[in-house]
């Protein structure tokens, strides 16, 4: 079902932590999606939505509010997860990559820019990115497009935000 | 980068002129917006490229500079925006105080532009290098962080009127532990210098550009004093060494060097800082988000915030746009007072 759908990937050996996808998500939808963090060694890095193939999410929410669209993107309902206070998900995402808010609807997260999607643009933090380092890609070529170089940042990323000591 | 994010087509124009003055992250996204909503934009640029800091200051192994090129075709071609680089908007102070000032081949006033157009951006940046304050400072071969990275992008588009700085084979120190100290690093390192010692007046877990950086800097050979602060600059006619005092030890120490770049940030260098009113636009003290003193005249990015980031002045740059789109709109219909300040405030 998802072959052929695109998704976000972003190479964090490229990412300089600008801050212009979170400031451009921060634009155009108010609470971002994708958020800058700033790891302990001090590097800015962006969370983010990956879609998962097999998405934690949507199996943690109790309320049906977590669904996949037609182009593959885990995409929110607001007025399903609205006044939700158990953030199964918040807690279920293995990249943190859902968003706590103090409004109706208890969380936000990446819907790969849904509105846009509907008149042929692509997510927006994709476009502006200065260094290429987001991607809007076909979920079979995230593969290749890994380095060397990306997945020890990545490592980087992921020990910040699951730390080894916690796994064990 | 597409600044032109918001559509995929090209705009039916509004028969509204935009002036934007400065062609850097926050002035191309204010660009792009506008243009998109169908105004026809001019960008004014003092230096020959547009791109700002994006293009001169910050190394090109961090941002490939032809994105930024793609982004600003795609403005020109497909949004119709009209570049008018080499051309300074004059302003209070005097000319060639500031990098890159050289490179301005045309002076126009901001009256001129007030006058013949809808609205104006002022999107300058900060482009005005914070100065140690210690003796010494005058002495050939001390640099500021951009007086030392500029040149080093700015010599492809112009080799007559820069040089970059001669550091192969000598000894370099940097003042600072900011993103520019550790590019002035990288530089001077890529061109060849003998040793790089980097000075920082805390610890290296307070350092801005992070532990991990400054991991990184080691590993390529920087020397790495902490606790360091630099008290004067000693040389005859030119640097021989840099004294300190290091807090660890507590005892004043000089290290030998022959260059040094104080990398401790940059000042906003806003045209007529007064007449805009500025300082109450930084405050939030005005009746419509970012608008100066004067009408139709707006203000986004560094100029405003001070050295930030490309994110920051993304954002400012959008979020100005907007509300000078709002300003001319209502202003159209003489409903300017249904503006609600406060709400276009909270969002922020």
């Amino acid at each position: 079902m998802l072959k052929g759908t695109r998704t976000l990937h972003i190479d964090y050996s490229k990412c300089i932590g600008c801050e212009t996808c979170e400031a451009v998500c921060k634009f155009l939808h108010d609470t971002p999606r994708i958020t800058m963090t700033r790891t302990t060694e001090g590097i800015m890095i962006p969370l983010y939505c990956k879609h998962c193939d097999k998405a934690a999410c949507m199996g943690v929410c109790s309320r049906g509010a977590l669904n996949r669209d037609r182009d593959g993107a885990v995409v929110l309902q607001p007025l399903l997860c609205r006044g939700c206070e158990t953030r199964n998900c918040v807690m279920a995402c293995p990249y943190a990559a859902f968003f706590a808010t103090c409004s109706g609807v208890a969380v936000a997260k990446c819907d790969l820019c849904a509105s846009r999607r509907d008149i042929g643009l692509g997510p927006a933090c994709a476009e502006m990115c200065p260094c290429g380092a987001i991607l809007y890609v076909d979920r079979d070529e995230v593969e290749a497009l890994e380095s060397e170089e990306s997945r020890k940042a990545h490592k980087r990323v992921m020990d910040h935000i699951r730390p080894p000591r916690c796994s064990r | 980068m597409n600044f032109g994010f918001m559509k995929a087509e090209s705009a039916p124009p509004n028969g509204r002129e935009v002036a934007v003055i400065g062609a850097g992250p926050s002035g191309l996204a204010t660009a792009g917006y506008l243009a998109c909503l169908g105004y026809q934009v001019q960008v004014y640029d003092k230096l020959p490229k547009p791109g700002g800091l994006m293009v001169f200051g910050i190394p090109s192994h961090r941002i490939p500079a032809d994105r930024i090129q793609r982004g600003v075709r795609d403005l020109e071609r497909r949004l119709g925006v009209i570049f008018r680089t080499n051309t300074k908007i004059c302003c209070s102070a005097p000319m060639h105080e500031e990098e890159g000032d050289h490179f301005a081949c045309d002076i126009l006033s901001l009256n001129d532009l007030v006058d013949n157009y809808d609205a104006v951006m002022i999107c300058s940046g900060s482009w005005k290098s914070r100065k140690l304050g210690i003796q010494g400072e005058t002495l050939k071969g001390v640099y500021s962080g951009l007086e030392f990275l500029f040149p080093i992008r700015a010599i492809q588009y112009a080799s007559t009127n820069v040089s970059v700085p001669d550091v192969r084979g000598k000894r370099v120190a940097v003042v600072g532990a900011g993103h520019s100290a550790v590019d002035v690093v990288d530089s001077a390192i890529s061109l060849g210098a003998d040793k790089v010692s980097l000075l920082y007046r805390r610890t290296a877990k307070e350092a801005p550009c992070g532990s991990y950086e400054i991991d990184r800097m080691r590993e390529m050979g920087c020397q790495w004093l902490e606790r360091c602060t630099p008290v004067a600059i000693h040389g005859t006619d030119k640097v021989e060494g840099i004294e300190f005092r290091n807090a660890v030890s507590g005892e004043q120490e000089t290290l030998p060097v022959d260059v040094v770049v104080g990398a401790i940030g940059e000042f906003p260098t806003p045209p007529f800082q007064k007449e805009l009113g500025l300082e109450n636009v930084r405050r939030g003290e005005v009746r419509w988000l970012n608008m100066t003193a004067l009408d139709n005249v707006f203000v986004a990015g560094d100029v405003l915030s001070g050295p930030s980031k490309i994110g920051k002045a993304v954002y400012s740059g959008l979020r100005a746009a907007r509300s000078l789109s709002n300003w001319l709109d209502l202003k159209a219909q003489h409903r300017e007072s249904e503006y609600n300040f406060d709400e276009d405030k909270m969002t922020r």
